[in-house]
Parts: C-alpha cells; sequence; structure tokens
C-alpha cells in the first residue's frame, strides 16, 4: 500500500512565526493549529498547572474579541474549537468551513498580540474555579483518577520538569495571580515560539498574505528563556511499588516504566511492541490474562512520548474479583519479559504493521489530524517534513530492535508498580484469594 | 518589547464552496438485503457496515443486556474459526472489525484499505451468518460484564446517569435499565439467549449493508457485486421478527429529587430531566436548534451561567437522546460539592427559561449556522457518513434526510423554537438525580425547597458475589 505524502510549504514571517501550509482540496474544511513551544514542564515550583491554566485564559478575549467570544464565533462560523496543554506543548485549533479560514487567523492573531488587554481578576478567577473543577471531575472524584499523576511523580525525579501533572494542585493554582499571567504571556506567547499549520481547501499564497496580514505586527520575544536541564538516568535504578486505597471496587496494577526519547528510532520499537502487546484482542496481554487465564477484566499498555530525557511506558491491568495481585503482576510482567528474550514472531510483526499502517491513513485522511502532526513535527523536532517518514520507520522495526528495547526498557530496576485496592470499609468486593 | 499591532475588524467569510452530502446508489441483493453505497473519491480506507434492525430496546426485559452481550460475542467464535484465528485474520488484512449494540440496532463494521474490501468483508458477513457463541467465551463475557456493572457503581458519572434513567422511566420500559443490562438479567444470560437474540434480527429484509469511501477509483469490482457474492445467500433466521413498537412510558408526573450518597465526593453529579421524544418526529430540526441554545454550544446558556459566568463547573449541558421511542431528555452538570444547591438552581431557572420567552435573534443565528456549517465537518470521512446513513435506515427517514437537513435547520425561526422548548422541555415534571456527600448537600437541599427529597445512602458492603 501506498501512503500519501503530504506536500507543505515551510517558512517564517520576519518576526519568526512558522508557517506551515498544506493544500487539500477533497472537502470544503479547513484546519488551524497553533503550537506554543510551551508546556507543564516551563512552569516553576509553586506553579504547577499553571501552563494549562493560561490557555483557559486564552479563551477569556482579547482586545477585539471579549471573553468567550472566540469559541461563539467559531461555532457560529460552523467550526470546532478547542486548546489542548500537554507537558512539552501547548496548542490551540480551530476546524472551519474553509471560507471561514479568515477568521480563524484573525481570532489567533488577536490573542497573540493583545491577550492582556482583556485580562481580569475576575475571569482569572472564574477560570480558576472551572480548572479546579476540572480536575475534580477528571482527578480526583474518579476511581483511580490520581494514576497519571502518580506515574510522573515517580518516574522522574522531583526537580525534573516532567515530575508534575499539567493539571498541577489546587495550592498552585490557588496562587496564580495576574501578575503570572502577564509574564507567562509575555515570555512564551510570541510569534517567534509558535507554529501555526494550516491545512485544508485554501491557497497558500492566500494563507501566506492572510498570515503576514494578522500576524505580522506582532513583535518576537527575543529572550525566550532555554528549557532547563532535562536529561535523565535512562533507568529508575531500582524498583518503587506503592499501594494507595480507592473507592475502587476491582484492583487495578499499573505499571510504569522510564523509556527513550521521542525522536530516539528505539522509541518506534517500543510502539510497535505496544501494539503486539495490547493493541486489541489479537495482542498478547490480552489473550494471556483476559481470554486464557481470565484473570483481568481488562489490559492496557502504551507509550506517552516526551522530548526531554525521557518518555513514558505504562500500561494496567484490572484485577478480576477472587483473583490474587500476585499472580496478576506476575503474569503481566511476564510477558514483558518474554518480549526481551525471544523475538517476536514474523506474523504478529506483520499484523502489528498492517494495523499501524490502516491507522495512520486513517488519521492522516483527517486535515486535523495533518495540521496537529505538522505543527507537532516542527515544534517538538523543527521538521515537520517527520510527518511522511513515521509510517516508514515503524514498517522498518525490526524483531530484533522490539527485543533490544524490550530489554532496555522491561526491567526490574526500572519498573514502577502502583496498586489501587478497595479502601476499607468503601469497597463492595473481597478482592483476596 | 514593542507593542502588538493587530487588526481590530473582524473579518467577513468568504464565499462558501458548496457542499453536498455523498450521493449514494441503493441496490437490493436478490435475497432482499437492501445495500447502500457511498462513493467518496480520494477515501482510499473504506468503511462497511451492516445494520440490523434488532437493538438493545427489543430485548424481552427478563433477558436485557442479551443483544448488546450477542453483538460483543459475536466477533468470539464462528464455525469456522476460533476467536483468535479470527481476529488474526482480520489484522493481516490491516482491518478493524467490530460489532455493537445500541438501543435501535446492531451493526457489524470493518474498516480497510479499499485494495482488500473483499476479504474483509467476507470476514464480516462469516461472523455475522455463522456466529458460534462458544460457551466459554460466553461465560467469560458474561463474567466481564458483571464485573463492568461493580465498576460502574463506582464511577458517579455513570452511577448518575443509571439511576436517573431508573427514575423517569417506567419499569415495564426497556429504557428503564442500561442497554447491558443490569447484574440480575445479566447472570441469566447464557450461549442460548445470545443466539436468540442475534437470530431475532437475521432476516435480510431487515438488514442493510452500507458502504463508503474510494469505491469506484481503485479498479477493483462493484461492492455490490461482492456483497451479492457473500451475502446473497442469507435466509432469513427461524423466529427472525421485525423490530416492533417500544414502550418508552414516564414513571414521573411531578417534580422529584433523589440524592444518592456518595461520602467523600468532592464534586455532585446533576442529572435533571425526563423521557423526551423518539427519531422520527415533525420538529428535529426545530429541536436540534433549542437544544443547542439550551445545552449544546460552548456558548449555551446552561454552560454560559454555570461555567462562565459561575465556575461552578468544567462544563454543563441538556440533549436530547431520539431513538425509535422516546429516549431520555437530561440536562448534566458536575459541579464542586460546596455549591450544589445554587448549581441547581440555575440549572433550573435555564430550564424554565427557556419556555418563557423567545431566544435572541443572535443565539438563533449562532446555532442555527453551527448546525449548517459543521455539516460538511463532520462528514470529512467514511466512517461517520455510515454512521449517518445508518441512522437514517434505522428510523425509516426519507432518502433526502441527509440532503435537506441544513435547509430545515435554516428554516427554524425564534418562534419555533420557543414553541418546541414549551412542547419538548418540563422542568416541573423533571427527575433531578444527583449523587454526592449527602451530609454535606442534604439540609441546603431541603431548605431549598425545590421538590420532595429523597436521600439513598449506601447500604453497609454489597454482599458477596
Amino acid at each position: 500500500m501506498v501512503i500519501p505524502t503530504v506536500s507543505f510549504t515551510d517558512e517564517r514571517l520576519p518576526n519568526g512565526l512558522r508557517l506551515i501550509v498544506a493544500e487539500d482540496h477533497l472537502a470544503p474544511v479547513v484546519a488551524v493549529n497553533i503550537w506554543y513551544a510551551v508546556g507543564s514542564k516551563n512552569e516553576v515550583p509553586g506553579k504547577t498547572g499553571f501552563a494549562h491554566l493560561f490557555e483557559h485564559v486564552m479563551f477569556q478575549g482579547s482586545r477585539n474579541v471579549k471573553k468567550a467570544e472566540h469559541i461563539a464565533l467559531v461555532q457560529a462560523a460552523g467550526g470546532t474549537v478547542n486548546g489542548t496543554t500537554w507537558l512539552d506543548r501547548t496548542n490551540y485549533y480551530e476546524t472551519l468551513p474553509s471560507n471561514q479560514l479568515e477568521l480563524a487567523l484573525w481570532l489567533e492573531a488577536d490573542r497573540m498580540g493583545t491577550l492582556l488587554d482583556a485580562l481580569s481578576q475576575e475571569n482569572l478567577d472564574n477560570q480558576r474555579a472551572v480548572v479546579k473543577n476540572e480536575k475534580r471531575s477528571t482527578y480526583d472524584n474518579r476511581p483511580y483518577g490520581t494514576w497519571s499523576e502518580k506515574l510522573q511523580a515517580h518516574l522522574y525525579p522531583e526537580d525534573h520538569p516532567y515530575h508534575h501533572s499539567t493539571i498541577g494542585s489546587m495550592a498552585d493554582l490557588d496562587a496564580a495571580s495576574l501578575e503570572d499571567v502577564a509574564a507567562f504571556f509575555r515570555t512564551y506567547y510570541a510569534p517567534n515560539n509558535a507554529v501555526l499549520a494550516v491545512v485544508g481547501d485554501v491557497d497558500r499564497a492566500q494563507v501566506r498574505a492572510w498570515a503576514e496580514h494578522y500576524f505580522g505586527g506582532i513583535p518576537a520575544n527575543p529572550a525566550i528563556p532555554p528549557v532547563a536541564d532535562m536529561s535523565l538516568a535512562p533507568t529508575l535504578g531500582a524498583e518503587i511499588r506503592e499501594t494507595v486505597e480507592d473507592q475502587v471496587p476491582l484492583p487495578r496494577i499499573y505499571f510504569g516504566f522510564r523509556a527513550p526519547a521521542m525522536g530516539d528510532r528505539r522509541l518506534d520499537a517500543l510502539e510497535v511492541a505496544m501494539q503486539i502487546l495490547a493493541g486489541g484482542k489479537g495482542s498478547r496481554l490480552d489473550r494471556r490474562l483476559v481470554r486464557d487465564d481470565q484473570i483481568a477484566q481488562d489490559v492496557v499498555a502504551f507509550v506517552l512520548g516526551f522530548i526531554g530525557g525521557g518518555s513514558i511506558a505504562a500500561g494496567w491491568a484490572t484485577v478480576k474479583p477472587g483473583i490474587g495481585l500476585d499472580r496478576v503482576e506476575a503474569t503481566y510482567l511476564e510477558e514483558l519479559e518474554r518480549l526481551t528474550r525471544e523475538p517476536v514472531t514474523d506474523d504478529e510483526l506483520a499484523r502489528a504493521k498492517a494495523l499501524i499502517e490502516t491507522e495512520e491513513l486513517g488519521a492522516l485522511s483527517r486535515v486535523e489530524e495533518r495540521a496537529d502532526r505538522l505543527a507537532m513535527h516542527a515544534t517538538l523536532f523543527d521538521d515537520p517534513g517527520l510527518i511522511d517518514t513515521m509510517l516508514a520507520r515503524y514498517l522498518a522495526v525490526t524483531a530484533d530492535d522490539i527485543r533490544a528495547v524490550s530489554a532496555d526498557v522491561f526491567r526490574a530496576d526500572n519498573r514502577l508498580v502502583l496498586t489501587y485496592i478497595p479502601a476499607s470499609g468503601g469497597g463492595s468486593e473481597e478482592s483476596a484469594e | 518589547m514593542s507593542e502588538s499591532s493587530v487588526n481590530a475588524a473582524r473579518p467577513t467569510p468568504g464565499h462558501p464552496r458548496p457542499y453536498e452530502f455523498p450521493a449514494f446508489r441503493r441496490s437490493v441483493l436478490s435475497n432482499g438485503l437492501s445495500v447502500i453505497v457511498a462513493p467518496m473519491a480520494g477515501r482510499p480506507l473504506v468503511t462497511a457496515s451492516l445494520v440490523v434492525r434488532n437493538g438493545a430496546a427489543d430485548d424481552p426485559q427478563v433477558d436485557a443486556g442479551a443483544t448488546v452481550l450477542a453483538a460483543r460475542a459475536l466477533s468470539e467464535g464462528t464455525q469456522r474459526y476460533d476467536a483468535v484465528a479470527l481476529v488474526e485474520a482480520t489484522e493481516r488484512l490491516g482491518a478493524g472489525l467490530h460489532a455493537d449494540a445500541g438501543w435501535d440496532a446492531s451493526t457489524v463494521s470493518v474498516e480497510v484499505p479499499v485494495a482488500r474490501f473483499e476479504p474483509a468483508l467476507a470476514l464480516l458477513a462469516e461472523l455475522a451468518e455463522h456466529p458460534a457463541f462458544p460457551p466459554r467465551e460466553v461465560d467469560r463475557l458474561r463474567e466481564e460484564r458483571l464485573n463492568d456493572l461493580l465498576q460502574a457503581r463506582a464511577e458517579p458519572r455513570r452511577r448518575v446517569e443509571e439511576a436517573f434513567i431508573r427514575t423517569i422511566y417506567a419499569p415495564s420500559t426497556p429504557y428503564h435499565l442500561p442497554s447491558g443490562g443490569v447484574a440480575e438479567t445479566v447472570e441469566q444470560l447464557d450461549a442460548g439467549r445470545l443466539a436468540a437474540a442475534w437470530a431475532r434480527g437475521f432476516d435480510p429484509a431487515q438488514m442493510t449493508l452500507i458502504v463508503a469511501g474510494d469505491v469506484d477509483g481503485a479498479g477493483g469490482r462493484d461492492p455490490v457485486e461482492i456483497a451479492e457474492s457473500l451475502l446473497a445467500g442469507w435466509t432469513a433466521a427461524p423466529g427472525a421478527t421485525a423490530g416492533g413498537s417500544i414502550s418508552s412510558e414516564s414513571a414521573i408526573d411531578s417534580l422529584q429529587i433523589k440524592l444518592l450518597d456518595r461520602p467523600g465526593s468532592v464534586q455532585t453529579e446533576i442529572r435533571v430531566g425526563h423521557v423526551g421524544v423518539p427519531r422520527r418526529i415533525d420538529d428535529f430540526a426545530g429541536l436540534s436548534v433549542m437544544s443547542a441554545i439550551l445545552g449544546g454550544l460552548f456558548n449555551s446558556r446552561l454552560n454560559m451561567k454555570l461555567r462562565e459566568e459561575k465556575g461552578y463547573t468544567y462544563g454543563a449541558s441538556a440533549s436530547f437522546d431520539p431513538r425509535r421511542a422516546a429516549g431520555p431528555f437530561a440536562a448534566r452538570v458536575a459541579v464542586n460539592t460546596e455549591v450544589t444547591v445554587p448549581a441547581l438552581v440555575d440549572l433550573l431557572a435555564e430550564l424554565s427559561r427557556i419556555r418563557e420567552a423567545p431566544v435572541t435573534a443572535a443565539e438563533l443565528a449562532a446555532a442555527r449556522d453551527f448546525l449548517v456549517g459543521v455539516f460538511p465537518l463532520r462528514f470529512e470521512t467514511p466512517g461517520p457518513v455510515v454512521g449517518a446513513i445508518g441512522g437514517m435506515v434505522v428510523h425509516r427517514l426519507p432518502d433526502d434526510e441527509l440532503a435537506t437537513y441544513r435547509s430545515r435547520i435554516e428554516a427554524v425561526g425564534a418562534d419555533d423554537v420557543l414553541a418546541i422548548a414549551r412542547a419538548r422541555i418540563h422542568p416541573e415534571h423533571s427527575a433531578i438525580v444527583m449523587v454526592g456527600d449527602a451530609t454535606r448537600i442534604a439540609a441546603e437541599l431541603e431548605a431549598a425547597a425545590i421538590g420532595p427529597v429523597e436521600i439513598i445512602r449506601d447500604e453497609v458492603p454489597a454482599e458477596e458475589a
């Protein structure tokens, strides 16, 4: 099968804004995705969660746009819109009918240039309350909800920028001030710290002219601070274990490992390994723990890729009632261990690659995903052209690459085992064997 | 740092490029099975979906959950393949093969590069025609579903949804229970009952195969020809019945409040609503516009009040879930425990306000323009196109339903919205169902005198399963 390649232009405006445009006239739609090279890793101690809170403030208006009007205008134009914050970056995106592209560019430029004109204590306090409810909904009021915070806290040392989660702590959210917002904005929300990707039913010369017109008057920040040292030992050095009591009916065991950083070819092999381990009903963990031994309710394994120092390989198994935790842990780990010793079979590898190929084909058929990936590769690796190399990289992975990276990663001295058990008195099931 | 200069004038939209929902062709195979093909040039990943008009609502009440579990069990083995062989064969094609059942219908779908469409459809056909329902796998799936029900009880969102539908629907209706059933019904499901649930819908005259993607451009065989060779041999299973009428009777005729205690909860999950509407109604377009304004758009009344003004929540919404019979209407929000009562008061005020005066011209325009403008975005790839055609088939809507959707939305006026809100939203006959920390809420809730409050405290740990 031939995966269609993405043809695009890549240039910088005089103020440093990187503009990437890919034309695709199949459907009358356009995707705009703007990535800022700032994420939770840029937060300073005592201000965890700030990059994400700031993302919310970006929807509270700017010089020519009223509070909540950004989303209102995009939706009324027949578009969809959102923003996301992650460890390495923050992005904002709109997908619209293609005749509405100019509106999205105007909105993004207005807040990149003039956010502080509309900033108020009232709006900051309102979004602080919204974000605290987001934390309650997504983390604190959900069974097992704290797992990802704990994963990061255990896998990265306390002084590492990945040690804390993007949602941050309630106390730090309370501490965020208007001055923090202003300083963060002036430092990081500059055109030379951003990538603007536009994909869809557009004319690239016209996009370039509009980008100049709307973003051209926003000055660069010549003094964007370098990111702190992100280097990291390749492994944890010793196994870490924690048991958490929670309002959960079934115990669940989470596993975490330090893994190679994004861009390291070994991470490609690890992604394929995860497909073989837990990518659906034909995968090893599913077959062994769910189907054959019937000791787990569900199994999961995945990679969270980061660029600084190291990524995370993680997974979990939910323990069935009446089954011993030790047995589930041992069986799960036995399957990881097996990958470090024996090569995967040709058929397993071929099936994993066929699925990855279809998945890539599906993802790249959507303009929103293409814009996101172009901006991602440009932001994280200074090379949007990587969009056309990823599939080839996955297809080039060999059984030996998988064995080698598994041996590097799935080691006892590189392992976090995080076990959630029903809180005493609060659970509804006995789980001891 | 020098000052930014930006352009104050908001740009006006360019001339829209015309968009039409993909044209589709209808055929009927020699055994009466309908085929709909929607060619989409440039979309090499094809989606095919076999839609069977037999869903969870068609389960006899004692078998609640049978159809959902039967759909899950289809891929657990056929007369020719065991589950592992089936999944491996699918994966070698780089295909995703899924069977699923909702309230109204069951579907077996495959997504595959067009060059491998034929072998992928052969697997889909095998699974639909010859499911084996192996007892060992059925036993496992049943046990997994029972465990999932345990998990649902611990998840406030799922717990409140289940309590809400149990409150609003009469016990004799299928919608009173979750589509996947409850412990008492799931416990007695076995291979025989699942086979019966699947056979109930197995009648070529009641089935439609829908295919979308670049099926014309690949130089392969016509998908209808392929379907004829693979599906035309099917005959109706003994006992197959067309999906009949579904009861959706309400259990409530006045406002009532239920608070399910979840000690230590830092948020209260709130649902307010009642029995809503079926999909086949004349004012569907108006209903879509009205619910977008009330609780669909980001700038909907509920979200603007509860999130952007008060900061009570990460998001508030309201929606209808139109089914073959009347599905629920619900407003939904999760708020921090200490603001539970003021949030509920604000929410109820919005449900009343939409019935009191016409929406503003700006609200009306925003909702209409959103629904019209987002239409082409929804149908960029074959999967959603197949899904929309499937909905049309299941609800027996006219073939031009999707083609005329946007003009019908554009015709909705403020008076229509008001009339529909008055006809379809009934705050005074609503159930208010909440999951939260009763010790911190109950007194204030009772003092607010919104309506009679029933507090349901946790029994001591449930007995051993």
